[in-house]
């Protein structure tokens, strides 16, 4: 755990960075700092490893005083993970990761081993161990400066905006992997970012920060989508906030119904419902939509023009925001919920996804209209 | 104009002992002015302020002509060797200094930072990242340093230490033009392959920047 107490950095001139900061990084998990430029969010980041010393306040890890220790003994136990990765242009890739091994100690033949299997925890090719630097792309890079932090297997890992500079595509799958890593490595992690997408997707807390150094909220993003603590963090967190808490609702917590679900070989006679029928085969997998009063007047419902069935979703696995978006693209305006076979578990409309979500989320003050 | 060919045959001795000559009194001034240049240029990059006096006294001192300079120190020298080196060497700052200071400038601050933050202590980050990164552009001023030292020495000769010098004054004298032609394409040649050596050394050492030119 890495805890903040009244951190405040003022620089001589006056400027404050830091103002009287009070904030807990829980152990295994990814606090994520976001903000506005000049929030400070950067300085915060760089007192835990003593690249800048607080003016007033104490940085603990693990209960103890970072300033009880000496700077390079303390950092080489932190990961640390920049924007343009900053590797050393002179050194391998290979020699890049293995830097703290060789700085603690490690003998090269230990370390190198080590490099070799943090390049493929990460994604690199070991062709890759002998190219330098400036041979890769941007999102080649970032990697090995991830590895490089991991490679003495510190607890803490601390990074600055490292998936700021590569393109969005890149970004998301660094984002991916990132986190498919620390379920399998449980870092405690302090991350920066200006993004907040990022900070919503990546974080278990979110703690934001504005101009002028001053922490406005710590919460878990789903907290923070839906009681942000005032207009400013309102305002950052953006527009669409009410549909992005949607994400952390399970679709399971929407109401099904497969009344009007029908096996393709139903006699049009027989069928007495009103509205958007879903049309499935004999193993219940969704064939199309037909609209009850666009029926011929005798034969199978499998006989009918089908609407195409459009996006499902999973209801076991998906959020309510992936079966409203399903919803909203389906020609009938239901989403067709599935199982993890496929076949139809029944369908639900925005209506009731809407519904759904109102006892599942938490009040919001300002009142999110369903 | 006329070579006897025959003279440059019988005297291949005594030119390779200028040359060699030549050489020392050339490389050794280039060598001092790295000692110099390395921690002063490291100096001045911690303490900016000390940048701009450092680099007005080398240029200072550039200027002043070697003639002058050998004066001066013949008081305290005499004819000997250092009294051609120690100007040599004086003259080297002007391009090493500013080329340590760039040099050591050119690493990039999310090199530096990431050093830091890696564990590496001040010493240790100028050492092991800061200098290496540095090689390229140090040994672009020390190239220059060097051909244009090698090419100044014959000056020497005017307080009797100028390696090839000697041949080109001893020709000048003799009106014999042969001596003349042969120490100077020597100190040509001298000139061409001790910047052949210096790319060589940078290409081994700097791997690194070799691949950069190869791979755009």
């Amino acid at each position: 755990m890495i805890t903040f107490e009244g951190v405040t950095k003022r620089y001589p001139g006056g400027t404050v960075a830091l103002d009287d900061v009070s904030l807990e990084c829980p152990t295994g998990r990814i606090t994520v700092f976001v903000g506005t430029s000049g929030g400070g969010k950067t300085t915060a980041l760089r007192t835990i490893n003593r690249m800048v010393d607080p003016t007033s306040g104490r940085v603990l890890i693990d209960g103890r005083d970072v300033r009880e220790r000496r700077p390079a003994e303390l950092r080489r136990g932190i990961g640390y993970v920049i924007q343009h990765a900053g590797l050393f242009p002179h050194r391998t890739v290979l020699d890049n990761i293995a830097t703290v091994p060789y700085l603690v100690g490690w003998n090269k033949k230990k370390a190198r081993e080590r490099a070799l299997e943090l390049m493929e925890r990460v994604g690199l090719e070991p062709a890759m161990a002998k190219r330098y630097p400036f041979q890769l792309s941007g999102g080649q890079q970032q990697r090995v400066g991830v590895a490089r932090a991991l490679a003495a297997d510190p607890p803490i890992m601390l990074m600055d905006e490292p998936f700021s500079a590569v393109d969005p595509v890149v970004r998301a799958e660094l984002q991916d992997e990132f986190l498919r890593l620390q379920d399998e490595l449980h870092k405690t992690i302090v991350f920066v970012t200006h993004d907040i997408d990022e900070a919503i997707k990546l974080g278990d807390r979110i703690a934001v920060f504005r101009t002028g150094g001053r922490l406005v909220q710590i919460d878990s993003p789903e907290d923070l989508l839906a009681r942000p603590a005032d207009d400013f963090v309102a305002g950052f967190i953006g527009r669409d906030r009410g549909i992005r808490r949607l994400s952390f609702v399970p679709a399971s917590s929407a109401p099904l119904t497969d009344r009007d679900v029908l096996p393709a070989d139903t006699p049009v006679e027989r069928v007495t419902a009103v509205g958007w029928i879903l049309v499935v085969d004999a193993g219940r997998r969704p064939l199309g939509w037909v609209s009850a009063d666009a029926l011929p007047a005798s034969g199978a419902l499998g006989d009918a023009r089908l609407a195409p069935v459009g996006p499902t979703f999973d209801a076991e696995t998906d959020s309510v925001r992936a079966a409203l978006d399903a919803a909203i693209l389906s020609p009938s305006g239901r989403a067709v919920a599935v199982d993890g076979s496929g076949q139809v578990v029944g369908v639900a409309d925005q209506h009731d996804l809407t519904a759904a979500i109102r006892p599942a989320a938490p009040l919001a003050k300002d009142g999110v209209s369903g | 104009m006329d070579i006897d060919w025959g003279w440059i045959g019988d005297h291949t001795d005594t030119l390779t002992e200028h040359a060699l000559l030549h050489l020392r009194l050339a490389l050794l001034p280039v060598l001092f002015g790295l000692l110099i240049s390395l921690p002063l240029g490291v100096l001045c990059r911690r303490w900016g302020w000390l940048y701009p006096p450092a680099l007005t006294i080398a240029n200072v001192l550039y200027a002043i002509p070697s003639l002058a300079l050998f004066m001066i120190f013949i008081q305290y020298t005499g004819l000997t060797p250092s009294t051609v080196m120690i100007p040599l060497t004086l003259y080297s700052l002007s391009v090493l200094v500013p080329n340590v200071v760039d040099g050591l400038a050119s690493v990039s601050e999310p090199v530096r930072q990431a050093a830091t933050a890696m564990g590496f202590g001040p010493l240790r980050r100028l050492m092991r990242v800061e200098l290496p990164i540095a090689v390229p552009v140090v040994m672009a001023g020390t190239r220059v340093a060097a051909v244009s030292s090698v090419s100044l020495v014959a000056v020497g000769q005017l307080i009797g230490q100028g390696g090839l010098g000697e041949d080109i004054i001893r020709g000048y004298q003799l009106q014999f033009q042969t001596q003349i032609v042969a120490a100077t394409v020597l100190i040509i040649l001298l000139a061409l392959v001790t910047d052949t050596i210096l790319v060589t050394v940078q290409r081994l050492l700097t791997p690194w920047a070799r691949a950069r030119g190869a791979s755009s």
